[in-house]
């Protein structure tokens, strides 16, 4: 039995499906299009919340190339999520090895830097395999080679499958927010979690002995630092091209509804694995391919079908979408769609504090 | 008259090996079903260790396991089949001796696919009414007694699947070897109890107990885990209650040495009237 089911937030014209007993859903938007893959993200939110204690092999925000293996290696193929869309049956999960997340390495600082070595810069020992060891690899041939970069958090699901796992109810969707979070007195770390979210956003601590994951810097929300100020989860406010929109997903004046439920092309990844995730992605273009004599052809060189793979069917309508909306442009035109994916004014961007007196 | 005797002494051998037979049983089993006899030993013979003397003079009971009941993956893929279980007291002191078939000693935890092994063992808070067997229920909660390869002993109160919580200050401590494919696990706690749900075992009545066994390198962790029916310590006054099997096996056996007699009997007769 799946405790989310889902409710109908009552509200003016269009609504939202929110998860049962949740007032609202905080949401992300990230366009895939902006993205330079410089893991600024990826370092603040290490430096925040994972360095030391048994957590350096975790990347709760990563970077990844796609195509490619991505972080866990193989995470695509590591099952969990729902079987169907009622949400009664899970599918069953994988625990990735040790190994496909990769160690964190250790490096000869020291010579390099205080002994005066000439060797090169390394890992101490001899790894085979790491967070972005296929980084900027792609696929396609030259001149048709393709890639882009792909951030992943916690998709703090609508139909979280990491808590219908957990035999403790140690995970829980916070009912003012929708952030799932990890009741670190709960959790025996008994890791089903780990192996039932299908996106491998639950990691296991060896030293503390529990689970733990991204928690959408809940305290930033809450206005929790020095000067009682409220910030975007750090990932997103770090980024250089600042490509991350955060607020709710129930805010209907905000541009994750727009983008989300009206323009809709801004898609969950993977929507086939049912857990419904608040994280979405604006698909990327790339330039069309090249004949071998460097002329312009009018093919996709990021195969539709590959996107398809990753974002559903509904990746045509998006990218068809703000095509359309391009050339509106073009012409001359005002496109609110277009207005959203470039304006650079946070206080747009980051809309949080919208439901604060609600 | 030689064929005669000797028929006779076959006759005798054949019923004293069918009375052995059915009363050699009895001997090893006079003790009602599902009973877990406490054996009083001397501390001195060091009954904490698992290969403590003490242990050589204590009745040992073969528990069977098979998978617990669960909603969790692959809850039906178990893999530990029986427990050996002793018990004893000394000095106020209780001891429970569980060995059991592990090829490999799961120590640790401490990368995403590693589990250690585990033992627990589950007694009612009140030993008065025996509580539901699955880690009991909110009005009837149960203690455990948790051991583990990796972070040692635990002793923890449970109403329900998924509601162990730790007493705040543990009495429960444990020794553990792994020696020539088994585990070997003393767990011990005072006999009285000075806190509030904790199992007093300072009674005259007999004390409800079951077992559960987690193999590490089969992933089995929670839930998915093998467990044992309602077993009782022998704490309870007088007799040892009816000894079912052995009144069974004694019935059994005089029935098959009667059977016997009156063959001979029968034989022995034809034999005379043909000659
Ligand atoms: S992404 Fe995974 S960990 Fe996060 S809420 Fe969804 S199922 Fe749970
Ligand atoms: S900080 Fe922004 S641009 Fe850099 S990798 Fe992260 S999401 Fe991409």
């Amino acid at each position: 039995m799946s405790s989310q089911d889902t409710t109908t937030a009552a509200g003016e014209g269009e609504s939202v499906d929110l998860a049962d007993g949740v007032d609202h859903q905080v949401a992300m938007v990230m366009d895939l299009n902006k993205c330079i893959g410089c893991q600024t993200c990826t370092v603040a939110c290490k430096s925040l919340w994972t360095e030391g204690g048994g957590r350096d092999y975790m990347y709760w925000n990563n970077v990844e190339t796609k195509p490619g293996e991505g972080y866990p290696r193989g995470w695509e193929e590591s099952g969990g999520g729902w079987q169907s869309s009622d949400h009664s049956e899970r599918s069953p999960g994988e625990i990735p090895d040790k190994e496909d997340y990769g160690e964190s390495w250790e490096f000869n600082h020291e010579e390099i830097m205080y002994e005066g070595g000439d060797q090169p810069l390394r890992p101490q020992s001899d790894p085979e395999w790491g967070p972005n060891w296929d980084e900027d690899q792609g696929a396609g041939e030259y001149p048709n080679s393709y890639y882009f970069y792909l951030p992943r958090i916690c998709n703090h699901c609508t139909h979280p499958s990491c808590v219908e796992a957990c035999p403790r109810k140690a995970i829980y969707k916070r009912e003012e927010d929708g952030i799932v979070l990890i009741d670190q007195e709960r959790c025996r770390g008994y890791r089903y979690c780990v192996e039932g979210c299908p996106y491998k956003k639950v990691y296991y601590n060896a030293a503390q002995k529990t689970s733990e994951k991204c928690v959408f810097c809940y305290p930033r929300l809450e206005g929790e630092g020095p000067e009682g100020e409220t910030f975007a989860p750090a990932c997103a406010e770090e980024c250089p091209p600042q490509l991350r929109l955060v607020g709710f997903l129930d805010d209907e004046q905000g541009p994750i509804y727009k983008l989300v439920e009206e323009y809709e092309v801004a898609l969950p990844l993977h929507p086939e694995y049912r857990t419904q995730p608040n994280v979405y992605y604006i698909p990327p273009f790339a330039p069309p391919q090249h004949s071998e004599d460097g002329e312009t052809i009018d093919v996709d060189r990021i195969p539709r079908t590959y996107l398809e793979e990753l974002f559903g069917e509904r990746v045509h309508d998006a990218l068809d979408t703000i095509e359309r909306e391009r050339d509106k442009v073009d012409r001359g035109g005002d496109s609110e769609l277009l207005d959203m994916l470039t304006d650079t004014n946070p206080a747009r961007k980051y809309r949080l504090e919208v439901f604060d007196d609600a | 008259m030689a064929e005669d005797r000797l028929l006779a002494v076959w006759a005798a051998l054949a019923c004293l090996l069918v009375v052995t037979g059915a009363l050699a049983p009895t001997l090893a089993s006079a003790r009602p079903a599902n009973q877990i006899p406490v054996e009083s030993v001397r501390a001195d013979e060091n009954p904490q260790r698992p290969t403590g003397e003490a242990w050589d003079a204590v009745p040992a009971v073969e528990v069977p396991m098979t998978s617990a009941p669960s909603g969790l993956p692959n809850a039906d893929e178990t893999s530990i089949e029986g427990i050996r279980v002793q018990s004893a007291e000394s000095d106020g002191r209780f001891y429970l001796r569980l060995s059991w078939a592990d090829e490999t000693a799961d120590l640790n935890a401490s990368a995403p696919r590693e589990f250690a092994d585990a033992v627990a063992v589950q007694v009612p808070a009140n030993t008065s009414v025996r509580p539901p067997i699955a880690m009991g229920s909110t009005r009837n909660p149960v203690n455990v007694w948790y051991w583990r390869g990796d972070a040692g002993t635990e002793e923890l109160l449970a109403g329900g699947a998924g509601t162990t919580t730790p007493f705040e200050r543990p009495a429960v401590n444990a020794s553990a070897t792994h020696d020539d494919g088994r585990w070997t696990v003393v767990l011990s706690r005072p006999t009285a109890a000075d806190a509030a749900n904790r199992t007093t075992l300072a009674v005259e009545r007999d004390v409800d107990v079951s077992f559960a066994a987690w193999n590490g390198s089969e992933m089995e962790r929670s839930g998915r885990k093998s467990v044992s029916e309602w077993y009782h310590f022998r704490l309870g006054p007088g007799p040892q209650g009816p000894p079912y099997e052995s009144i069974l096996w004694t019935i059994a056996g005089l029935a098959i040495v009667g059977v016997s007699l009156v063959t001979i009997q029968a034989v022995r007769n034809t034999g005379g009237g043909a000659e």
